[in-house]
């Protein structure tokens, strides 16, 4: 049941507002935001803005004082900071993680030292976590996030204190889950962290949401895709890219969607049981012809 | 919620904060129970004395993993499931308690009544001893999820509160642990055994309203 988690209802804030306490002050408030699968976003704010609140809501760890949080995929977190105090070693600790996001044993494990191999910590896995470098530790933090596939990341300054070599694995690993259909949603103290590749930048201000200057993805070109269904399959839902969709001649249907899409969506109709057949990729023209077909042409 | 079981349980081993509650029982035991005591009144003494170190036990499940490691378990299953995991997590270990010491005081104890002139009938005292024992810690676990995170979080609250709600639970007439302690003690003094599953229905209900509790709030209160 692990792995990608394409198609799904797409995930939705409503309303959504956070206070500590009956009295407490709103930390967060009305916030209304959609969450495609396959996006990339960066939340920005200030320290003690809220920034750390939303991403724990996102990640269900919070549960919202007001509005409703709907459709949230199978989540991975990775905190700043992974102090664990835990009786475990690295892979043991992995692999209980992976387990729970519902892993097999096996599955776990190998994804486990994959993970922590990619991160050059493969030598430390047998190293009880209470003995490992605060570098180290945090690797086995945001392995943690990455060994299960899921469908949404949330990683709330997960570069912190990651080496070099690391922080460029991490940037690599989030454009593989975005690639594989999944959400991203990430807070960074370094402006250039992922630069240009977020398809939203949303600012945390005075409890409220405001979106930041224009989805680099969706501005770009787009591309046309045509496909053909086995008889009588409907379109899978929440595709990558929210491609705009339209019927083709003699039949089919003809996707249209960012290019900074496209390989997602190939991938995604490929994958889908029963799988799509592509019968042509074409770049579309300048003008979106059928930007209205679902009322909502991106951002 | 098996692999979150498992993670909480080998939590809970490797950690070693078993070993504090698991000796303050101990030392209850050996003082309070020796061998050749009547038995009913034995199976009354274990059963009271487990009711703290259950709340103990959910106290050291329910804080064992550092708040980042149980952020990371906690977007992967849902906050409630890792709470309620923990708090099962005690109960069990609990529960090895109340049946390892129903088996001693079965094992040791005299099955007559208290002063020694009428018999006990052994089997049965030994099933209203376990109900006894098992009620306790039922009712010691509730304790301990209202007592702690995410009800009361800092230990200058939750310490004092444990103990008092546990000394509470044990001495107020309506409690089912008060009636199974009561009734194994006035069994005793008439040598008169009371096979009765109400003070563990009791029990199961109450810990589980108390859980439940715990485990909604456990989104809403850090």
């Amino acid at each position: 049941m692990h792995g990608r988690a394409r198609y799904r209802e797409r995930m939705r804030l409503r309303g959504v507002g956070r206070r500590y306490g009956r009295r407490g002050p709103w930390v967060l408030r009305d916030i209304d935001l959609e969450v495609p699968a396959g996006a990339l976003l960066r939340v920005e704010g200030g320290n003690g803005s809220g920034k750390s609140t939303l991403l724990r809501l996102l990640a269900g760890l919070d549960a919202p004082t007001a509005g409703r949080i709907t459709g949230r995929p199978r989540t991975a977190y990775v905190p700043e900071r992974f102090p664990a105090a835990l009786p475990f070693t690295a892979l043991g600790y992995l692999t209980d993680i992976g387990r729970v996001h519902g892993l097999s044993r096996s599955a776990a494990a190998h994804g486990a030292r994959v993970w922590l191999e990619r991160f050059g910590a493969g030598e430390h896995a047998r190293t009880p976590l209470s003995e490992l470098s605060k570098g180290t530790s945090q690797k086995v933090a945001v392995a943690q996030g990455l060994l299960a596939a899921p469908g949404l990341l949330v990683l709330d300054e997960a570069w912190t204190g990651l080496d070099r070599a690391s922080r460029i694995v991490l940037d690599g690993a989030v454009a593989e889950r975005v690639a594989a259909g999944s959400t991203v949603v990430f807070v960074d103290h370094d402006p250039r962290r992922l630069a240009g590749k977020p398809d939203a930048v949303h600012r945390v201000e005075s409890a409220r949401l405001a979106a930041v200057g224009q989805p680099v993805a969706d501005s770009g070109p787009r591309v046309r895709i045509e496909v053909e269904g086995p008889p009588g399959a409907r379109l899978p839902e929440a595709l990558p890219g929210e491609p705009d969709v339209a019927p083709a001649a003699p039949i089919g249907l003809r996707l249209t969607v960012a290019a900074a899409h496209s390989d997602a969506l190939l991938r995604a109709l490929l994958a889908a049981r029963p799988a799509w057949h592509i019968r042509t990729v074409t770049p579309a023209h300048p003008v979106r012809p059928h930007a209205n077909d679902r009322g909502e042409p991106g951002r | 919620m098996t692999a979150l079981l498992r993670y909480q349980a080998a939590l809970l081993l490797r950690s070693h904060r078993w070993l504090p509650p698991l000796l303050l029982y101990g030392a209850f035991m050996a003082v309070g129970v020796q061998s050749g005591q009547p038995v009913l009144d034995s199976f009354g003494y274990a059963s009271a004395a487990l009711l703290p170190v259950a709340a103990w036990l959910v106290r050291v499940c329910v804080t064992n993993e550092p708040a980042a490691a149980r952020d990371c378990a906690a977007a992967a299953a849902g906050p409630w499931r890792v709470h309620l995991a923990a708090v099962l997590t005690a109960l069990a270990a609990s529960t090895v308690l109340a049946v390892a010491a129903t088996a001693v005081v079965a094992g040791i104890g005299d099955p007559r009544s208290a002063d020694h002139q009428v018999d006990v009938p052994l089997w049965p005292a030994t099933a209203e001893g376990l109900i006894a024992a098992v009620a306790c810690a039922l009712l010691g676990t509730g304790v301990g999820a209202l007592c702690n995170r995410p009800l009361l979080r800092s230990t200058a609250w939750a310490v004092p509160s444990t103990v008092l709600a546990a000394f509470l639970v044990l001495l107020v007439g309506v409690s089912p642990a008060n009636a199974a302690v009561t009734g194994l003690v006035s069994g005793s003094r008439d040598g008169t055994v009371d096979v009765s599953v109400l003070p563990l229905a009791g029990a199961a209900v109450l810990t589980a309203g108390a859980v439940a509790v715990a485990c909604a709030l456990s989104s809403r209160r850090r």
